[in-house]
Parts: C-alpha cells; sequence; structure tokens
C-alpha cells in the first residue's frame, strides 16, 4: 500500500537499520571520520574490563529499581487521594500533573539550583530549621548523589503513574465499595481485595513501560550530576554518551549499549505480550 | 454516605504534602527568574524583594534565546504536521485494508515505540554524520519522525478501529473514493486523535534532549534544551538567566496540555487500552 510506504521507509532507515548498525559498530573500530574494520569481541573485552562498566550496570539497577518503587509508592497515593470526594477535584488533579507537563529538562536545571551548595533553596531551608549546621554538597558528594538524582526524576515522573491509576480506579464499580462496606470490609481490606485487583492490569503495563523508560533515563543524570561524583551515578546511558560522543570512541559506545540489549528486549517483548492480551495488535 | 472524619483529615492532610511538594520546586523557578542577581546570591530571601525582569531581558539579549526558541518551533512544527499525515495514511492503510505483512508493520511499530532512543542515538549519529546532515534541523526533524510516526500511528490506530468501518463503506456506495472516505469520514470523526497526535509530537519535540545533544554544536542551530544546558557550566552566577530560560521553555508547552488536555486523555485511553 502506498500510504504505508513513508512509515515504512522511516521504521527501516531510522529504525531497523540503526538498530543493526549498533550491532556491527559493536564489532567494529569505527571512530568519527575513520571507516571501521571488524575487530571480533574486542570492545566487548575491553568495556566488561573496565570499571566504569560494571558501576553503570550496578547504577542503572539502582536507580531504575529505587526509582520504581519510589514512583509507584507516591503515585499510588496520589491517586487514592485524588480518588475520594474531595473539593475541586478536577483543579488539584491537573495542578500535581504540573511536573509531568513540564519539559523534564527544565525540571532538572531547577533541580539542580535547588540543590545548588552554596546558594539552593533547600540548604538554605535546612539551615534556617536548624537541621544541618553546614550546606551539604548534594550532587558531588558520592553518598547523595545518587539519592539527588533520583528524587527529581520521581518528582518529575509520578505524575503518570498517579494518572494511570487514577484512570483505572475510575472504572471499578462503586458497588463493589459499598457492598464492601456492608459486609463490615475495613478502608485497607477494601484496597486489598477491591482496588488492587482492579488495577492488576494497568499496574503490570505500566510498571513494565516505565521501568523501560527509567532504565534507559539520561536527562537527569546528564543535567544533575554527568555522571560523578566518580562515576557514583554513572548510569549505562551516560557512559554510552561519554564513550561515543566526548571520547568518539563508537564502537565501544555501542558495544556497551548492546550489552544491554539483551536486558531491554527482554523486557520490551514482556510489554508486547502483555498489551498483545489485551487486543490484537 | 458521609466519610468518617479521620479518613477525611488523612485525605487532606496528604493532599496538602502533594500540593506543597509540586508547588515549591515551581515557585522556586518562577521567583528565582524574577529575583535580582543580590537577592539570589548576596542578601538570600524566599521571596522576591525587587522583582524583575532584568533576567529575561539579558536571556534574551545577551545569550540570544530567541534564535533557539525559534530553532525549537521550526523543529517541532515541522515535525508535527509532517507526523499526523504520515500516521493518519498508515494508521488508515493498517486498519482498513487488507494484505500480507500488515501485521508485521504493526508490531514493528509497537517495538519502536518501546525501544529507547538511548539504544540508537550512537547509530543514528553515524548515519546523520554519513548523509552530510551534522549540525543542521534537518537531521533532528528527520530523527524526531522516527519516534513520532510509530508512537502516533499505534495511537490513531486505537482511534480508527473504534469508528464503524460501515460509516466509510455508506460514502463509498454514494461515490466518495476510499481515500475520500479517510478525509471526509475518518478523520473528522477522530479529529480528538488528531489534536492529540499533533500535542505530542509538538511536545515531545519541544522537549526532546539527547538528540539534540548529540546532533547539533553551535549556538545558531541549538534548540532550547541544549542552549540552556550549555548555560549551566558557562558561569555560576547565571540561575536567574536559566530560571528566565526554563520558564520561556515551559510557558508554551503547559498552556498547549492544558488546552488540550481533554484529548491528551482521550488519546492515551485510545492507544494504551485498545491498543
Amino acid at each position: 500500500m502506498g500510504l504505508l510506504a513513508p512509515t515504512v521507509l522511516i521504521l527501516l532507515g531510522l529504525v531497523l537499520y540503526p538498530f543493526f548498525y549498533a550491532i556491527w559498530l559493536a564489532f567494529s573500530d569505527k571512530a568519527v571520520g575513520s571507516a571501521g574494520r571488524y575487530v571480533g569481541f574486542r570492545n566487548f573485552a575491553y568495556v566488561i574490563a573496565w570499571p566504569q562498566f560494571s558501576a553503570a550496570v550496578f547504577n542503572t539497577v539502582i536507580f531504575t529499581f529505587s526509582a520504581v518503587a519510589l514512583k509507584f509508592v507516591l503515585g499510588m497515593s496520589v491517586a487514592l487521594v485524588l480518588n475520594q470526594r474531595i473539593r475541586g477535584r478536577n483543579f488539584f488533579r491537573a495542578f500535581l500533573l504540573l511536573p509531568w507537563v513540564m519539559p523534564a529538562f527544565v525540571v532538572y536545571l531547577v533541580w539542580r539550583w535547588l540543590y545548588d551548595p552554596l546558594s539552593g533553596l533547600i540548604n538554605y531551608a535546612l539551615i534556617d530549621l536548624g537541621l544541618v549546621a553546614s550546606p551539604i554538597a548534594f550532587l558531588s558528594d558520592r553518598s547523595t548523589a545518587m539519592p539527588s538524582v533520583v528524587v527529581a526524576h520521581v518528582w518529575r515522573n509520578f505524575p503518570f503513574y498517579a494518572i494511570s491509576f487514577l484512570a483505572g480506579m475510575q472504572t471499578i464499580s462503586q458497588e463493589l465499595y459499598d457492598s464492601a462496606q456492608v459486609d463490615g470490609a475495613s478502608r485497607a481490606q477494601q484496597f486489598r481485595y477491591i482496588t488492587l485487583p482492579g488495577l492488576y492490569q494497568i499496574i503490570g503495563v505500566v510498571l513494565l513501560l516505565t521501568t523501560i523508560q527509567t532504565a534507559n533515563a539520561f536527562e537527569p543524570v546528564y543535567l544533575l550530576t554527568g555522571g560523578g561524583p566518580s562515576d557514583a551515578t554513572m548510569v549505562y546511558t551516560m557512559l554510552v554518551y561519554v564513550m561515543g560522543m566526548v571520547n568518539l570512541r563508537l564502537g565501544e559506545a555501542a558495544a556497551v549499549s548492546t550489552l544491554f540489549l539483551p536486558l531491554l528486549v527482554g523486557l520490551v517483548l514482556a510489554v508486547t505480550v502483555l498489551l498483545h492480551r489485551k487486543a490484537n495488535v | 454516605m458521609r466519610e468518617p472524619l479521620s479518613i477525611r483529615a488523612t485525605t487532606y492532610t496528604l493532599l496538602a504534602l502533594f500540593v506543597l511538594m509540586v508547588a515549591i520546586p515551581l515557585f522556586w523557578m518562577v521567583t528565582t527568574a524574577l529575583k535580582s542577581n543580590k537577592d539570589l546570591y548576596e542578601d538570600f530571601s524566599y521571596l522576591p524583594r525587587r522583582p524583575t525582569f532584568e533576567h529575561f531581558v539579558r536571556v534574551i539579549q545577551r545569550e540570544d534565546l530567541l534564535t533557539n526558541i525559534r530553532n525549537s518551533f521550526v523543529v517541532a512544527s515541522t515535525t508535527t504536521v509532517v507526523t499526523v499525515f504520515v500516521s493518519a495514511f498508515a494508521a488508515f492503510s493498517i486498519v482498513r485494508y487488507r494484505y500480507r505483512g500488515r501485521e508485521w508493520v504493526g508490531r514493528l511499530i509497537l517495538f519502536k515505540y518501546l525501544l529507547p532512543t538511548a539504544m540508537l542515538f550512537v547509530p543514528l549519529y553515524a548515519i546523520v554524520v554519513a548523509l552530510g546532515l551534522g549540525n543542521t534541523l534537518t537531521s533532528l526533524i528527520l530523527t524526531y519522525l522516527s519516534f513520532m510516526v510509530p508512537f502516533c500511528t499505534w495511537m490513531l490506530m486505537g482511534y480508527f478501529r473504534s469508528i464503524p468501518p460501515e460509516l466509510e463503506e455508506h460514502a463509498m456506495v454514494d461515490g466518495c473514493t476510499k481515500i475520500g472516505a479517510l478525509f471526509r469520514i475518518l478523520l473528522p470523526l477522530s479529529a480528538p486523535g488528531i489534536v492529540a497526535s499533533a500535542i505530542f509530537s509538538f511536545t515531545l519535540s519541544w522537549n526532546e534532549f539527547l538528540l539534540a545533544l548529540v546532533f547539533t554544536s553551535d549556538h545558531t542551530t541549538m534548540t532550547v534544551p541544549i542552549k540552556l544546558s550549555m548555560m549551566v557550566v558557562g558561569d555560576q552566577y547565571i540561575w536567574g538567566q536559566l530560571m528566565a530560560g526554563a520558564v520561556l521553555a515551559s510557558v508554551p508547552i503547559t498552556i498547549l496540555y492544558f488546552l488540550g488536555q481533554r484529548f491528551v486523555v482521550q488519546g492515551l485511553a485510545a492507544g494504551a487500552v485498545k491498543g
């Protein structure tokens, strides 16, 4: 069909071709401006032996796991609150969505400023409240850098969880809650036996989709810490960027992303299967 | 049925906490942009004492941010227009025609939708350089299409599928061509989906960071996100201007979103739920 031609061209030229090209790059010594030669597994051997690579694996897992867990808890709490009969619900729903509506780069620039050790709001507030004696270098201290990046990322992304869960909650019949109340079920029991089961499918889709997105987050790290201090926040996307665009070693950069491929493809397939079960594409 | 007092108290306490949590960083962004450098760095205050627009003036005049805003606008609007047309055609073709490979295209679209840009930017960079498109806005438009088109096609497929084909068949009995039926029946009926696709494409292109960072390298071709992120490293006392820039970058997107909120929520539902 002619109508499909532009899309097929885009999919072949800008999705499939680069996808396989990335895999070829990983087996070559390609640098910017030079034609690459096949070098077998040399890039992989080099990359795996590098301490930065194990740091990236570790940090990507820690970042993804803690950010998804926090977004889930916060998003669920916000959805539960917004699902109550509260005054001005539409206003609050729109307002609490704001972090997610704002451009991500804006959010991370704002958080970088909030964390500033010299003139940042958080340090001023902590000192004024008497909680700390001297400013904390949130982003340049090894122990606080990763939690600070996670907090900024969670702030920006929890609304997606909240609106998805809220939409799911609103499809659950009120009658279920009414009859549970008649039977004397507590709030916690109603959540456990009515709300959660009603949300299972949405929770599954949201968790898988956002796990992929979180594992591939680049902006929070690039804009807040650049991967530092001494690789404390070096996630794999940042490592690919540093290797490819700063050191101009395209082969090694591609090797890093290829090594993460099995994990990501596994996640993508899981999501595909889950979505397919709901309706056939 | 009235809620027990304890439940209502908990609800409103939590709500207040969530509102504060969201409001404080936003408040800080806006007030920083309006404070004088003295209020920011020498004589700290939580509220702007002498509100001033000097940072807005400076970020536009000295940093020439208008050039970058124009770049962002050109990239986002071109990507949006092309995406809406290409995606509508593709979705129409996949949903309404039967041919071999149709499902395969549908799956590839879903795969791309889920495949992260972080995996592709190195090869895309090599391709862009090989095509001689390094450091151009065209390279951004072209590569943005590669994730907007699959996404919007997928979303529109959900929409088109929800419209009974009988409507087009009736139109064709009355002498309309198949393409005519697309333009006269299907597109008007799925206007919310079209608006949602347009808002998505515009917003995602406006906000896109990684590819813009990799592909553009001088101030005349940078989009707003890259320009602002480059300013961070330049100067210690840049925050007033940076937050002014951040406000300027957020306003169009926020307005667009709230104007089209109804459509976006419907679009997400059509794409994600009807999948």
